[in-house]
């Protein structure tokens, strides 16, 4: 599982945590039934403390991204929800635009000159 | 020659010869047998003349079985390890069987009763020396070409790293059979101990257990981690204990599908500079080191830890 935190982002920790497992469901690292490695892995990695990581989980539970089960740890339930992905997707999109110099508004238009 | 005509052949010539032998000196032979004997060098155990030669038959015959199902499936042969095992396992094993049916022979040969059968125990030692030897330059020699550098369909995906980020990639497997296999073979060992069957004392059985257990436990599942630190495989439940290896001993990392008939079966494979960490057939993290050595670690997802490696390594380069 491939995760990415962006230093830079204000949102509390637990929400970026959320963030990343569910852009690397969506990107098809994992489907419906795959385990995910334990908390306690993904929060070694990331250098963060376990239970952020596990509230990070339960928010993804309580989506119905991911499902807990006794002895099988957790596990993915269903597909990324599309919007959640599309949201996350638009967000980096707008952090890069804004790397660049452009600004909300330019890159609304850009994307109505998408057709 | 090719493996497969070649494993057809020397098979039935040994088979051949672990039938006929026998029955050409029967008449030299007592029956039962002498089959086993005990560290001085005394027959502990006998069979009949049947019996012992059917045993004997049907081990090369599970030998020969299994590396002809390997050609068959060729994957084993298209790795240099598999085919160093598979050849060195077809001679070696063949000599072998070959020599522990002969020393038997040997034991049994002109004897009145299977109890005066002796065995002198440097002919066991040179039959498995002679075994041994083989094994090693017949797998040298049928080693063959060496593997390709990177598979043209292994390059793992691009991964670009930006400023401000942390990238990790987490993995983990476990595989359940090799769990099983563990249980039952401890649970054979406390059976073996409580009913003292074989004569062993609880004793005697705890040291192999207590090895059995560990070493199965430690490679039934595994944790795989790549940080900017580089990359950890930690073994067993736990994920204790763990090996590191830092981004900067790391030339380039990609993933590849391997099985363990290439390798020489599950668990931690071959040397250092070409280990392979084999829990399952299927994906695996192959890392290349500068020193020239490869890793393979057996996990999920491997292509993106390995594009993630290669994204960080090539990081480290250019600051």
């Amino acid at each position: 599982m491939l995760l990415t935190l962006d230093l830079n982002d204000a949102r509390p920790l637990h929400q970026q945590v959320a963030s990343a497992i569910r852009h690397a469901i969506g990107e098809g690292a994992y489907t419906p039934g795959d385990r995910l490695p334990p908390a306690r892995d993904l929060a070694d990695a990331l250098g963060i403390n376990a239970n952020t990581v596990l509230r990070a989980l339960r928010d993804l539970r309580d989506e119905g991204l991911l499902e807990f089960r006794r002895g099988r740890g957790v596990s993915v339930a269903g597909r990324a929800d599309g919007r959640a992905l599309l949201v996350e997707r638009a967000r980096e999109l707008l952090d890069e635009a804004r790397r660049y110099g452009y600004r909300r508004e330019d890159l609304i238009t850009i994307l109505e000159e998408l057709t | 020659m090719t493996p497969r005509s070649a494993a057809a052949l020397w098979g039935t010539a040994v088979t051949a010869a672990l039938v006929a032998v026998p029955l050409i000196l029967r008449d030299r032979l007592p029956d039962p047998l002498a089959v086993h004997w005990g560290p001085a060098g005394a027959p502990d155990r006998e069979q009949s003349f049947a019996t012992g030669l059917a045993v004997q038959v049907a081990m090369w015959i599970v030998i020969w079985g299994f590396l002809l199902a390997a050609a068959a499936r060729e994957r084993t042969l298209a790795r240099r390890m598999g085919r160093g095992y598979w050849w060195g396992t077809l001679v070696g094993g063949g000599l072998f069987v070959l020599g522990m049916g002969g020393v038997t022979l040997l034991a049994n040969l002109d004897v009145a009763d299977w109890t005066a059968a002796v065995l002198e125990p440097w002919q066991v030692v040179a039959v498995i020396l002679v075994g041994v030897a083989a094994g090693l330059l017949a797998g040298y020699l049928g080693r063959g070409g060496p593997d390709p550098e990177v598979p043209a369909d292994a390059e793992p995906p691009r991964l670009d790293l930006r400023p401000g980020q942390r990238v990790v990639w987490v993995s983990r497997l476990t595989n359940p059979w090799l769990l099983a296999v563990t249980a039952v073979a401890a649970a054979g060992l406390v059976v073996v101990a409580v009913l003292d069957v074989a004569g062993a004392s609880v004793g005697a059985a705890l040291p192999p257990l207590v090895i059995v257990l560990l070493v199965g436990l430690l490679t039934t599942s595994l944790t795989c981690r790549v940080t900017a630190d580089g990359l950890r495989i930690g073994f067993g439940p736990l994920g204790w204990p763990a090996r590191r290896i830092q981004l900067s001993k790391i030339d380039k990392a990609w993933s590849d599908t391997r099985y363990p008939s290439q390798v020489g079966g599950w668990g931690i494979r071959g040397l250092p500079g070409a280990a392979t960490i084999m829990l399952r057939g299927g994906e695996c993290l192959i890392i290349r080191y500068h020193s020239g050595g490869e890793l393979a670690v057996s996990v999920d997802d491997a292509a993106r830890g390995a594009a993630l490696l290669n994204a960080l390594v090539a990081e480290k380069v250019s600051r």
